[in-house]
């Protein structure tokens, strides 16, 4: 459990950074775009509770799979992980950008910064999560 | 891994997302989307981007099927199910962010979280009912004795 924990805030918090310097900083003038499928600034910020539960409750999720599933295999297995799920989390990328006017050059950035922040993710969870002894041989 | 049951199962996946997907967010959410009308494509620039909708649902369900099939190999509804909520819950989680940054409602945004959960535990059952590998390919986890 302190482990699970532990795996869970330290992704999270990457998660945090990672998407607040990817959104809010480099893909800033591409978000600019299409201003009419963004809130405002003020309003984002009003709801800005919404974005740390949103990004708990992702990372809680993805640690979740790990641990009861992937356990013990260590870093390549939350990579592994990961990537698998970014690369399903694509194609409902897709499916949006199918009925919502993005760019399209956000789907595609959007898609690789995905990969290599679930690759990260999934790394830091690996390498941070242990089985309990006793669980696995 | 068993191929042509995983080839079935994807298909029956991919099957049941596509259609739910058609039943709940096309039509059962559609007036909570022609709330803020400035947000979707237009009825023909839709249809320009029909193919797109279509594989990205294939990409989905493959990867659910695949992910089942590594993490299930036993197969079996419940525990692919359950493996699904999971996943499900990564989605929910991504919808909720969408939420603060775009102008949905929060009837939308309720609408696409039950959505996603009931989605993906039946795609999941659905997965796991089918695919099976053989016992040959299945490796068991042994326990410790104590």
């Amino acid at each position: 459990m302190k482990r699970f924990i532990l795996a869970f805030v330290a992704a999270y918090v990457f998660m945090f950074f990672w998407g607040w310097f990817l959104n809010g900083v480099l893909l800033k003038d591409v978000y600019a775009e299409t201003p009419n499928l963004w809130r405002s600034q003020s309003e984002m910020m009003s709801l800005f509770h919404w974005i740390i539960i949103g990004q708990a409750l992702l990372i809680f999720a993805f640690v979740a799979i790990y641990a009861s599933g992937f356990a013990g295999g260590g870093v390549m297995a939350g990579i592994r992980l990961g990537f698998l799920l970014e690369i399903a989390a694509i194609g409902m990328r897709l499916a949006i950008y199918a009925l919502q006017p993005f760019p399209e050059k956000l789907i595609i950035y959007g898609s690789i910064s995905g990969l290599i922040e679930m690759i990260i993710v999934g790394a830091i969870v690996g390498a941070i999560y242990k089985p309990a002894a006793g669980r696995t041989a | 891994m068993d191929w042509k049951k995983f080839f079935v199962a994807f298909v029956a996946a991919f099957g049941f997302i596509f259609l739910f997907g058609f039943l709940w967010y096309g039509k059962l959410m559609h007036g909570a989307h022609q709330e803020v009308p400035t947000l979707w494509r237009t009825e023909a620039d839709f249809g320009n981007h029909f193919s797109t909708l279509v594989f990205g649902h294939m990409v989905m369900a493959f990867f659910l099927t695949l992910v089942c099939a590594r993490f299930v190999p036993g197969g079996g509804p419940g525990a692919c199910a359950t493996l699904a909520i999971l996943v499900a819950l990564i989605y929910a989680g991504a919808d909720m962010i969408t939420f603060a940054v775009q102008p949905l409602t929060t009837k939308i945004l309720c609408g696409w979280i039950v959505g996603d959960l009931i989605q993906f535990a039946i795609a999941g059952a659905i997965i796991g009912g089918i695919y099976k590998a053989a016992p040959a390919n299945i490796t068991f986890v042994k326990e410790r004795s104590p």
